[in-house]
């Protein structure tokens, strides 16, 4: 029972210590700094516009200026901060050898790995809140309404991140450098929300009835089977259109996190841990 | 005494891409460290000590061979490490930690925490004289600094077993003396040491027992008694004439260097030195000082790796 409060007690420790160097990299900080300038700035534009017009109809299209603008910059700044570290944080250590110090000590790699994921985790949660926040004060004082879906949305962009982040971790486990994690993630994030298109592809591609035509279309349809539907997360069109306190339409929990992608990204990362556990 | 490291047959063979590129970094090593020792671990670069030292906290897998530490054969077990304090070459910590985060952070994985955690930090910034430089990055930490902070992080848990990977690397004189007495407080207090280094000054000064490394396999261990043996016996006197310079010369001394009225003369193994002394006095040449010499680690370092060198290329 000591071992594994121990083995807990360690996991633990190593992803606060992971968040809080992650919190003072200035590269995240700058990030951070924008999308809060960009979530002000948007305010203050639609500010603007409303005393340039002032008219009824036009309240409603400054709310929705402010929520485009505020939904799209939590989802790029959100993702950059999201892919960044996650791509970073464990070749980082490999690359200036902090690595060796960390796991001379009572640790075991397993611990190390998750440790960093959930510090990575922290980071994307807490940055996450910061920007959610922010969109949700500036929302409120605009509408004067409890911008409750809001919340949603934030919810769900959270497990978006978490899909990106997991597959992009997973990856800088393997990788002695963070480009290729950058570069995956990057990958799957675009990938990811165009997905439909895959499916689009699939369908148009047997009408011709040409070899090579069916063979775009399989592997657009075995890309759309393996890749994770990002689109799934977003409510992008929901914010826009829906009054701030509508209940959300076509959420369910089970959809939230892609079961073959969990699957495949957690046993990736359970891999490399074992890896490099065993004798080499 | 009970051996508190032991390596039976160790080898290490880094697997090359293709055929015949694979890299024998380790060659059945033995090797025997006894509690409450200072045991250098000497070698050229690349010769194998950072891979022993990998092998033994369990960051690396040996190819081969056995490793036992406090008589434990899970060597990279977390219960091992525990009684193992390391400070890295090159001292490697989180750039964006505080030095009392860093510890803290090392103390934790320890298992220490609370008020315990914070006396053993302040303890250690004490001892490694950090304490005007504990609430700074680490990023902006000269070598001196990260490596006395790594010296701290290593004692943090005070452990059985220090495993110091270029102590003294980057250090200045005074540093050096002050984290060498540390080290000898630490063998008096029992614990046991191993130290890589390529100051070999140092490690002659602190050392109870070398290994000597090369090409991945140990060429010599012992006390340094043992291995450095006693070359000749040098004679300093005063202002002599050229005729009793020329008896002495004949007799087979030699002298090495004369400043003014300050003759170093060297008496070969060959030559007695109470005949020396005597051909000194009946010369009525001042004699100043009476002093052997012994074969310094920096010599024994390149008598037995050079030796290694030429083996390995004439093999």
């Amino acid at each position: 029972m000591s071992s594994i409060i121990s083995s807990v007690r360690s996991t633990w420790t190593i992803a606060i210590y992971t968040w809080r160097q992650g919190m003072r990299q200035k590269t995240l900080i700058g990030f951070l700094l924008l999308s809060v300038l960009v979530i002000f700035g948007s305010s203050f534009l639609t500010a603007f516009l409303t005393q340039t017009t002032g008219t009824d109809t036009q309240v409603d299209i400054e709310a929705k200026l402010l929520k485009d603008i505020c939904v799209t910059t939590i989802s790029i700044f959100g993702m950059l901060i999201t892919i960044f570290i996650s791509a970073s944080v464990v070749p980082g250590e490999v690359q200036n050898k902090v690595v060796y110090t960390v796991l001379s000590k009572p640790v075991r790699r397993f611990q190390y790995l998750l440790g960093k994921f959930i510090g990575v985790q922290l980071i994307v949660i807490i940055n996450l809140a910061l920007m959610g926040g922010l969109f949700f004060i500036a929302l409120y004082a605009k509408q004067r309404i409890m911008p409750t879906l809001l919340l949603w949305s934030i919810l769900l962009t959270y497990f978006e991140f978490l899909v990106v982040s997991a597959f992009t971790f997973a990856v800088s486990c393997s990788a002695s450098s963070p480009v290729l994690p950058t570069i995956a993630g990057l990958f799957i994030y675009v990938t990811g929300n165009l997905i439909e298109y895959l499916k689009d592809v699939y369908n148009r591609a047997g009408q011709t009835g040409q070899w090579f035509d069916e063979l775009i279309g399989k592997v657009a349809y075995g890309l759309y089977q393996i890749l994770p539907n990002l689109q799934n997360f977003s409510m992008k069109t929901q914010i826009l259109y829906l009054q701030p306190n509508d209940p959300p339409k076509d959420v369910q929990f089970p959809n939230l996190i892609w079961p073959k992608l969990w699957r495949g990204t957690s046993s990736r990362i359970g891999f490399s841990g074992a890896r490099s556990c065993s004798p080499s | 005494m009970s051996a508190v490291i032991e390596t039976q047959d160790l080898t290490k063979i880094y697997e090359g891409a293709f055929k015949g590129q694979d890299v024998h970094a380790l060659t059945k090593l033995n090797l025997t460290i006894e509690a409450g020792e200072i045991f250098g671990y000497l070698g050229p670069n690349g010769s194998g000590k950072t891979t022993t030292i990998k092998m033994l906290l369990g960051l690396i897998f040996p190819t081969s061979g056995k490793i036992r530490i406090l008589g434990r054969k899970d060597f990279g077990s977390p219960a091992v490490r525990r009684k193992i304090g390391f400070l890295p070459e090159g001292a490697y910590y989180p750039d964006f930690l505080r030095g009392e985060e860093v510890l803290s952070f090392f103390g934790k994985l320890y298992g220490l925490g609370g008020a315990d955690l914070r006396k053993r930090i302040d303890w250690a910034i004490e001892l490694v004289g950090m304490k005007h430089a504990r609430k700074r990055l680490v990023r902006g930490y000269s070598k001196g600094m990260r490596q006395r902070i790594g010296l701290a992080q290593a004692l943090l848990s005070n452990p059985d077993i220090l495993i110091l990977d270029e102590p003294t690397t980057g250090l200045d004189p005074i540093a050096r003396k002050e984290i060498r007495d540390i080290l000898s407080n630490l063998r008096d207090e029992g614990k046991t040491l191993l130290i890589s280094s390529h100051e070999l000054l140092e490690v002659e000064m602190i050392s109870n027992r070398v290994g000597i490394l090369s090409n991945g396999v140990l060429q010599t261990m012992g006390t340094l008694d043992e291995l450095l043996t006693s070359r000749d016996v040098l004679l300093q006197v005063g202002a002599m004439s050229a005729e009793a310079s020329g008896k002495l010369t004949a007799a087979g001394l030699e002298i090495e260097d004369q400043v003014k009225d300050n003759v170093k003369i060297r008496v070969p193994d060959q030559v007695s030195v109470y005949d020396a002394l005597e051909l000194c006095k009946t010369q009525n040449v001042p004699l100043l000082s009476v002093a052997p010499r012994r074969e310094t680690l920096e010599e024994l370092f390149v008598r037995i790796v050079g030796a290694a060198e030429r083996a390995k290329e004439q093999s």
